[in-house]
């Protein structure tokens, strides 16, 4: 360690010469002979060519051509100038007599030529052997969006993306199929280099490309963290000679689009009448309140500003932007604000031989939450309409007599939950080239995260019965209801926390590059450090305020003694916690005549977080590819401009869900036992240990293929993969008895995942003014358990996802089983209603049950499909015409079950006096207590096909002086949805071990306009 | 050269660096670890906390239902679609029950996990701490209450497995009852030298010598149903070990002016009837006990100051109100009852015992009438008058349980006032009127009372035990009646009697189902159509989730 940061000080040391010695460089005098060079570059198809990098050979002076293509240079005589652009052929022109140039470049096959970022460096497209896509900015989905889950959201055929119709919950990403039962997780991060930097760091305005790292020979050189893919964010960077300043801005408005189609006052009152039924005098008021629609804005307004700079001299580029959000939520009370400044300079020293980068970047985010958010979505959805918001008198209207029945505008107003939080990324780089071709990378990096919290509920809250004050759990996942009613002590209650997470990399790793004849080399080795310590901080609670008015400001003014039961809340124990994880890995890259690609990686990963037989696990890779087209056989056909196969197998790592003690032995507080007189704390493990917990490997076998064909004018890739996971990590059930608590983190069961994907894009319209680019991608995924022995146990036929609906407490609706894939579906099969209205239900045997006899939970369960679709798609389509351009993404999720318990939970019809019900229950009868039962009868067909965002834009190019380009646009979100799905969206979490369960789901989808601008100078 | 030398360099110090930084352990500074936890007298101490919170954690929920909902002494019906969960409750008190209740596989859950968490608390200790007479008594105690919970959990399901080695991870089979009864008597025998003999605070909640001698008079008084031998001439003997504990001063029954404060939310150390209770406290966040939650009606939130509530100004009706001028309205769920037969047993109006019940038409402390405002169909679900939105004001009556009146076969009472009213209610362990916050009582709840040790050992000389000390089995009943009614002593009295007596004495104590299988009882038909007559469901079976992650445990005959 020491050597790193004394090489790292070192560097710094000359950084800070070079700064002194810099500016006689700026101001060098030309030399004899030269003199301006003035043209312009075009592009084949006509139309200037912008951005293009001029640079006069085997010297450092380079320039890049403005908005109309015109450049101008120093040069003499016999120099030679290229020309090169990101999706040109590189050209060569030698200085003549001439002052005055018009230089025409021809379009490159884009796609092959483009550089993808691979980690630990980069690679063109045509030498891949692994599978990897990249989305460049201006494919990312638009809208007023601050997650970038949501940006790639159908982009990448593969990635099962969904979005949450709550603006402050990320995406659920799955990559390929759930690897594992232990927490499905997200893809693992790497910004400019930075391995596992938070992506709420980025403004998407600042990003330059995202590649996604799919299969294990791309993503096995991340070891252990790449088990769920690997996402590659690079972020945009100044470039020699070409000043750029720009402004993106737009202004969205996002509405509601769906909620729950609920029944009015007059609707239910009818209802009730024709079941001989009638509301309690205390709530029917004659009122006809919308109560979802009181808890949201008619209209939440969002901003986001974006100034970037960025440029460079001849030994340095720089770039720096500064992003502010202001984003108001669809329900009354949320927002989230952001700033985001970063930095970027790159500067090069000892006569280019070394470069150095820094680049900084602070993320300050100030989020309001609505207090209890799933509380009062619940009762916003089952209040009754003829229930007013507030008496005569102006106070809230509560009935509380009746049992969990609480006003949810007095919730959201007589509270506040408020969250601000910081992350700072500093990374400073450097490169140093050596001779034969070999390349010295540093990478050091620094991450820290903080937040400060705060909530506060006012005295209002002392009506509320603390005995049936209970927490509605997050929607989909199905944990039981807990009781906060006690947490609230007396005259408001506040509490305050604040933690930091931080994370120190270091990596260095040393690049050799040589060609000779027909033989190109890359290889890699490297070193990788890092330290995680996260949960560093405290919370704290008081209560017994003497007004209202402070808020969570001032806890001193709090008097939580003269409470008798209360407790002040210090949080939970294993909240701090440290990590190491180590690394060294190797790779080769042999290419020989850019025909046969074999690539070859290993990666040794130890982690702290294991047990101690067990720290070091080794992931390889490898990946062969054969460029076809190049062959000599080839040289004649006309059909092919490219033509690959590629084939990988590697072995990648997963942790998730594993901290810093959990294969430990660890005591904690347990509870208060009575001992000699007083309750004392007891302390007892808090979890079985296990020192040979060990790293989960997924083995990918992935087979590809890449070709274009019509001159370029079609190309396609498919991906064939096959993915093994075993060892997989779970909190496994055992017997008590042996271990207490009767769960113990340990390696087990194996999950398969096979699927296909497919990549298309066509340009089937290319004229002069109009053209027309259409991409379509495609996934299919199979997923099957195929073990869950555990290492004591067998955790096979565990059934799960408990909504704990009325009634139906331990009525589970998923089982994991050997041979069905996770979010496997098991429940009541329903038998339709009996002659008097009351729903039955098949049993075990076949027969049915009769009258108000209830079928057996557990016993009396279905096999009854399952929540992963089929079949994913996404299709975009850019048509140009003239400087307009439009951009239509449609995407669409096949063949996937729901289980809509949200509407069996508000098809509760035996309570509607008292709570609200769908108008699709209004055929069941309050006679029937068995209709909200969760059964086959609330399992729907998940598919749907959703125009996701349509953009029309005009650029004007030309013109303005100074100006080099400006670009206005409009852009919907969410247009429309077909689908045949009862529920409020279709769009329901895949991720986690219990995807495709709607519940508790209030939250009402929206529909963003956006108007934007973008100017650069 | 130059060059060479150049790159050699780089190489070298590369490659120093990656062998110099692979140390990848992280010191843990921030938790207890057996490093450093447990060393102190006071740590072995705390250390063998976990074990009394899971004592305390399901006793009055999961193991109450298990032992007194399977009997006439209590259930808990459905109310339309209220509380059917599955059909727990319907299926524990018409003896239906599978291998899938979750209330059977809960109270095996939580047995299983006191054992374990014995278990490693035994080993802990064994291995920590240094050869001392705290030592011994440490370990002692731990061992009794691993014996307590293989005690509960023979009880109830029979034949279970004896894991007793804590970090052994094979399975066990079930051992047969026989082998779980001689394991328990070995393990309480060898400890009894080594528990305390004091009463008192020091050791309230923890087990003693006594309590040892309690649980040894339990095992034997029930050995035919447990093993298939009597045993009464040795509870006889463990029960006059107790009786003579401090000189025969140590326990003695509560005068029947404080029987009923013995099960307040004040009761605790000082009481000289308890010889082993669970110490429960209202604050402790694992403390489950919210009898009053199940046993209280409604409408009685009020009365009895049930979770804060609090009248106010309000006067009658108040029940229509929820909060204003210092109203505080916080109903109890209140859905659990008693039978009709079981409530016959308190026939005798000078009984203490009697108002440990809320029947009939209910008033305020002054004797005034509580009134309940509601409307026509809230309070009669079949109401076919004009006016089902109309006021309805009336007396609140708790009326015997009966029949259902939507049919002689429901289980389910209905979802009016009128089927919330059903049932006569239990308040043994009365609403903590001191807990404002929450719903959790600070009412201890005892396992083993002096009471119950008189009447084991009359029950034991009247089934053919040989009697001790001159006491009969006449003599010992009108003992403890004595303290209980001011009616005139029996002057005869039968086996019959003896149950009887135990089911006035012993209501809502966990020991019914107990009383009910020695006596031949439980096999009745009571209830709401209980009539299930299998004798095999005297024992639980093994759960599904137990045998899911113990392959090798056979399920008890019948299920």
């Amino acid at each position: 360690m020491r050597l790193t940061y004394l090489l790292s000080l070192e560097a710094k040391r000359c950084c800070y010469l070079l700064f002194f010695l810099l500016p006689p460089l700026f101001i060098m005098a030309q030399s004899p002979g030269t003199r301006e060079i003035k043209g312009t570059v075009t592009a084949a198809k006509g139309g200037p060519a912008i951005g293009v990098t001029v640079t006069v050979k085997e010297t450092k002076r380079s320039t890049a051509t403005g908005a109309n293509g015109a450049f101008s240079i120093t040069a003499k005589q016999g120099d030679v100038l290229v020309f090169s652009g990101v999706s040109f052929e590189t050209r060569e022109v030698a200085v003549t007599g001439e002052n005055q140039y018009t230089i025409a470049l021809t379009e490159s096959s884009a796609v092959l030529n483009d550089v993808v970022v691979v980690g630990y460096g980069k690679s063109s497209r045509k030498n891949l052997s692994s599978s990897i896509n990249t989305v460049k900015p201006e494919d990312l989905n638009r809208g007023a969006i601050s997650d970038v889950g949501q940006l790639l959201q159908g982009k990448v055929p593969g990635l099962n993306i969904t979005a949450s119709g709550d603006p402050n919950k990320p995406a659920a990403v799955i990559l390929r199929g759930a690897s594992t039962v232990n927490s499905p997780g997200a893809p693992f991060y790497v910004i400019d280099g930075v391995p596992g930097a938070d992506i709420a760091t980025i403004a998407p305005d600042d990003i330059a490309s995202i590649d996604v790292l799919k299969d294990a020979a791309a993503t096995a050189i991340y070891g252990n963290r790449a088990g769920s893919g690997v996402i590659m964010v690079t972020t945009k960077r100044g470039r020699k000679g070409q000043v750029q300043t720009s402004y993106n801005g737009y202004v969205g408005i996002e509405k509601v689009s769906n909620s729950l189609d609920l029944m009015d006052a007059g609707q239910l009152r009818a209802y009730l009448a024709a079941n001989a039924s009638a509301f309690s005098p205390n709530d029917d008021k004659a009122a006809n309140t919308d109560w979802m629609k009181e808890i949201q804005r008619s209209t939440a307004i969002s901003h986001n500003h974006n100034i970037s700079l960025s440029g460079g001299g001849e030994h340095s580029t720089y770039s720096a932007s500064i992003n502010f959000i202001d984003k108001q939520g669809i329900l009354i009370k949320s927002g989230l604000k952001r700033v985001i400044a970063r930095l970027n300079v790159e500067q090069y020293a000892l006569n280019d031989k070394i470069k150095f980068g820094l680049n900084v970047t602070n993320s300050s985010s100030n989020a309001t939450y609505v207090p209890l958010q799933n509380i009062v979505l619940l009762q916003a959805a089952k209040h009754l309409p003829v229930s007013p918001v507030k008496n005569p008198d102006s106070t809230y209207f509560e009935n509380l007599n009746t049992t969990g029945y609480f006003n949810p505008l007095a919730i959201v107003n007589n509270a506040s939950d408020d969250t601000k939080y910081n992350t700072l990324i500093g990374g400073f780089t450097t490169e140093v080239k050596l001779p034969l071709g070999l390349t010295y990378n540093v990478n050091l990096s620094y991450q820290k995260t903080t937040s400060l919290h705060g909530e506060f509920y006012s005295s209002y809250y002392g009506k509320y019965p603390t005995s049936n004050f209970y927490n509605n759990p997050d929607p989909g996942i199905g944990i039981a209801h807990t009781l906060i009613g006690n947490l609230f002590g007396k005259n408001g209650s506040a509490l305050r926390s604040t933690f930091q997470n931080t994370a120190k990399t270091v990596e260095s790793f040393l690049t050799w590059n040589k060609k000779f004849n027909n033989h190109t080399i890359n290889a890699v080795i490297g070193y990788s450090w890092v330290e995680n310590t996260y949960g560093e901080g405290f919370q704290t609670s008081s209560t017994n305020f003497p007004t209202d008015n402070f808020g969570y400001n001032n806890l001193v003014l709090g008097n939580p003694y003269g409470i008798s039961n209360y407790r002040i809340n210090l949080g939970s124990d294993l909240t701090y916690g440290q990590t190491r994880l180590i690394s060294d890995f190797g790779r080769l890259n042999y290419n020989f005549k850019d025909k046969y690609l074999v690539q070859g990686s290993i990666r040794r990963d130890g982690s702290s977080v294991f047990g101690t037989n067990h720290e070091y696990g080794y992931f390889p890779a490898v990946g062969l590819a054969w460029r076809i087209d190049q062959e000599g056989f080839m040289d004649k056909q006309t059909v092919f401009s490219d033509l690959k196969l590629r084939f990988s197998y590697g072995v990648t790592g997963n942790s998730q869900g594993i901290g810093a003690f959990t294969s430990k032995l660890v005591y904690g507080i347990t509870g208060t036992y009575y001992n000699n007189g007083v309750q004392e704390n007891a302390f007892g493990p808090l979890q079985g240990s296990n020192p040979d917990l060990r790293w989960e490997k997924t083995a990918t076998t992935n087979i590809g293929l890449d070709f274009s064909i019509l001159k370029g004018r079609l190309s396609a890739t498919i991906d064939v993969y096959n993915k093994n996971t075993t060892d997989m990590l779970f909190n496994y059930a055992v017997s008590p008895a042996l271990v207490p608590g009767g769960r113990i983190w340990a390696n087990g069961g194996s999950i398969n995942n096979k699927g296909i994907e497919l990549s298309l894009t066509a340009t089937p319209v290319s004229s002069g003014l109009f053209t027309w680019t259409s991409t379509v991608n495609m996934a299919h995924n199979n997923n099957r358990i195929t073990s869950l022995q555990g290492p004591f146990s067998n955790g096979d036929s565990i059934r799960y996802s408990d909504p704990e609906g009325p009634g139906q407490t331990n009525a589970t609706l998923q089982l994991l089983k050997v041979g069905y894939p996770i979010g496997q579906f098991f429940t009541l099969k329903y038998a339709g209603k009996d002659q008097s209205g009351i729903s039955q239900f098949y049993k075990k045997d076949g027969s049915m049950t009769a009258g108000t006899v209830t079928p057996g939970i557990g016993t009396d369960y279905f096999y009854a499909g399952d929540a992963q679709p089929k079949l994913l798609v996404g299709w975009s389509n850019t048509l140009r015409y003239k400087n307009f351009d439009l951009n239509i993404f449609i995407r669409g999720v096949f063949g996937n079950k729901i289980f809509n318990a949200t509407r069996a939970d508000l098809s509760y019809t035996t309570a509607a006096s008292g709570n609200n019900i769908l108008v699709s229950a209004a055929d069941d009868k309050i006679a029937d207590i068995k209709n909200s039962f969760y059964s086959t009868r609330y399992i729907e067909n998940g598919s749907y096909v959703r125009l996701d965002n349509a953009t029309l834009a005009y650029n004007i190019k030309n013109g303005i002086k100074y100006v080099s380009n400006i670009r206005v646009y409009a852009s919907v979100n969410n247009l429309f949805t077909i689908t045949g799905y009862k529920g409020i969206d279709p769009e329901i979490g895949q991720g986690g071990v219990a995807p495709g369960i709607d519940y508790n789901n209030f939250f009402p989808k929206t529909r963003t306009i956006l108007f934007g601008v973008n100017v650069s100078f | 050269m130059k060059k060479i030398l150049y790159i050699t360099g780089c190489i070298a110090s590369l490659s120093v660096l990656i062998a110099s930084c692979h140390k990848i352990n992280v010191a843990v500074t921030s938790e207890l670890t057996p490093e450093v936890y447990p060393q102190t007298d006071a740590q072995f101490s705390s250390a063998s906390g976990p074990v009394y919170i899971n004592l305390r954690s399901e006793f009055a929920t999961t193991y109450f239902f298990l032992q007194s909902m399977t009997t006439d002494e209590s259930l808990l019906p459905t109310y339309a679609a209220d509380w059917i969960d599955g059909n727990r409750y319907l299926e524990l008190h018409r003896h239906t029950w599978t291998k899938d209740n979750a209330v059977v596989a809960g109270g095996w859950n939580y047995l299983a996990n006191m054992i374990g968490t014995a278990n490693q608390t035994i080993s802990i200790i064994n291995k920590s701490a240094p050869p001392s007479d705290s030592k011994n008594t440490g370990i002692a105690e731990l061992k009794t209450m691993r014996a307590l919970a293989y005690f509960m959990m023979m009880d109830l399901y029979g034949n279970v497995p004896l894991d007793t080695v804590y970090g052994n991870t094979s399975l066990n089979t079930n051992a047969p009852r026989t082998q779980v009864f001689s394991f328990i008597e070995s393990e309480l025998k060898a400890s009894i030298p080594f528990l305390k003999s004091t009463s008192g605070a020091s050791t309230y909640g923890k087990p003693t010598k006594y309590m040892a001698f309690a649980m040894l008079a339990k095992m034997y008084l029930n050995a035919v149903q447990y093993t298939g031998t009597a045993k009464y001439n040795e509870c006889i003997a463990a029960c006059d070990s107790v009786m003579g504990a401090g000189g025969g001063s140590q326990y003695a029954l509560e005068p029947r002016a404080t029987y009923l404060q013995m099960f307040y939310p004040t009761n605790g150390p000082s009481l000289k009837e308890f010889i082993f209770s669970i110490p429960f406290d209202a604050s402790t966040s694992n403390g489950y006990m919210f009898h009053a939650r199940y046993d209280l009606n409604r409408n009685l939130g009020i009365k009895y100051l049930y979770s804060g509530s609090t009248p106010g100004a309000f006067t009658n009706p108040v029940m229509n109100l929820n909060s204003g001028n210092g109203l505080s309205n916080n109903k109890p769920s209140g859905p659990r009852c008693t039978t009709d037969s079981y409530f016959a047993y308190f026939n005798d109006a000078n009984d203490v015992r009697n108002r440990q019940w809320l029947s009939g038409l209910q008033t305020w402390a002054d004797g005034s009438p509580i009134l309940v405002s509601t409307t026509n169909l809230g309070y009669n679900q079949f109401y076919t008058g004009g006016s089902p939105a109309g006021a309805y004001t009336y007396q609140l009556n708790l009326l015997p349980l009966g029949t259902s009146r939507l049919g002689a076969t429901a289980f389910d009472l209905g979802k009016d006032e009128i089927a919330w009213n059903t049932g006569t209610r239990n308040i043994k362990f009365i609403a903590d009127y001191t807990n404002t916050t929450s719903r959790n009582q600070n009412n201890d709840v005892p396992i083993f009372r002096y009471s119950d040790i008189l009447l084991m050992k009359a029950e034991a000389i009247q089934r053919g035990g040989t009697p001790t000390l001159g006491h009969t089995t006449l003599s010992l009943v009108n003992l403890l009646r004595a303290q209980r009614t001011t009616t005139a002593a029996l002057s005869s009295i039968t086996l019959d009697d003896i149950y009887t007596e135990r089911c006035r004495e012993m209501a809502w104590e966990c020991w019914h189902r107990n009383d009910m299988i020695r006596f031949g009882k439980f096999e009745d038909s009571y209830g709401l159509a209980k009539t299930n007559a299998d004798t095999y469901r005297r024992i639980f079976p093994v759960p599904t989730t137990a045998i899911a992650t113990n392959s090798k445990l056979v399920q008890n005959t019948g299920y």
